[in-house]
This record gives C-alpha cells, sequence and structure tokens, in this order.
C-alpha cells in the first residue's frame, strides 16, 4: 500500500467517524450495565414494570448531570 | 485484508475507501456483537443461575430468555434517554 494513504483526508475521516461511533457504543454499553444493575433488582421478568423502565431512564440522565458536576468542579480544582 | 481495487494494467495498488469502510465496519460490527453476548452471558449467570444444579432447569432455561429480551430492552431505553438527553 503506497505509505500516502494515511495522509489520505477520506481514511481519515471514515477512521474519525468510526472512533465516534465506537465512543457511543462504549458509553451506551457501559451505562446500560451499571443502570441494569442499580434497577433490575429481582429476577427479570417478561416485562419491565414502569417503575423499571423509568429508573433506567432517569439513570442515564443522572449519570449526565453527574458527569457535569465533575467536570466543572475539577476544572475549579486547577 | 486487500483494500485495492482493480486497476487495469497497472501493477501498484489503489487505496479503495469504500472497501476499507465496509471491512472496517464488519470487524466493528463483530467486535461489539461479541462484547455484547459477553455481557449477556454475564448478567444473566448472575440473576437466573443463582444455585447451580444438576442440569438447568425450565425455570432457569425461561428465565434467561426474558433475562437477554429485558437487556435488550434496557440497551433501547438507555440509548433512547441518551440521545434525547443530549438534543436540549
Amino acid at each position: 500500500m503506497d505509505p500516502s494513504v494515511m495522509q489520505n483526508p477520506e481514511l481519515a475521516s471514515i477512521i474519525n467517524q468510526e472512533q465516534q461511533r465506537a465512543m457511543v457504543n462504549e458509553m451506551v454499553g457501559k451505562l446500560t450495565s451499571a443502570c441494569w444493575d442499580k434497577c433490575i433488582t429481582s429476577t427479570p421478568g417478561s416485562k419491565f414494570s414502569s417503575s423499571e423502565t423509568a429508573c433506567l431512564s432517569n439513570c442515564a440522565r443522572r449519570y449526565l448531570d453527574m458527569s457535569m458536576i465533575i467536570m466543572k468542579r475539577f476544572q475549579n480544582m486547577q | 485484508m486487500d483494500f485495492s481495487s482493480p486497476s487495469s494494467g497497472s501493477s501498484s495498488t489503489q487505496f479503495n475507501p469504500d472497501a476499507f469502510k465496509n471491512q472496517l465496519q464488519n470487524q466493528l460490527a463483530q467486535a461489539y456483537a461479541e462484547e455484547f453476548l459477553e455481557t449477556l452471558r454475564t448478567k444473566c449467570f448472575d440473576k437466573c443461575i443463582t444455585k447451580p444444579g444438576s442440569s438447568l432447569s425450565g425455570g432457569e432455561s425461561s428465565c434467561i430468555s426474558r433475562c437477554m429480551d429485558r437487556y435488550v430492552e434496557a440497551t433501547g431505553i438507555i440509548s433512547k434517554s441518551l440521545f434525547s438527553a443530549t438534543q436540549h
């Protein structure tokens, strides 16, 4: 392969796009795992209760809230 | 892996972005699927096989099915929640 391939902007764009997608997938994966543990405390049923659904949804949002707080506070520590 | 496109007469290989993109996406999808499977195994083993017996009971089997369905559903709920949160 021609070494100038590495400077190829199309290649860089493809890789960057997949990188973004992979980061989103990782976030969803980690959050689902953590929120499952927090919210689904009993044996899985044939559907979620409304409190389980709400818990899962809240869990993701609160994680984002927390993330912001940590970022801001950390910046203040510098 | 060959990302070259057929080039008539030329002996050099040309980089083919589409072939590369497809190959890359396929491999990423495969890796992601394997990771997801491993998570399913872990979660459902924890929830459903609490006292391992000499074989899987009917209860344990149906628990595993439900667990898989619920975990997939949970993934959707989290995705949607994250996606709508970042819209505001």
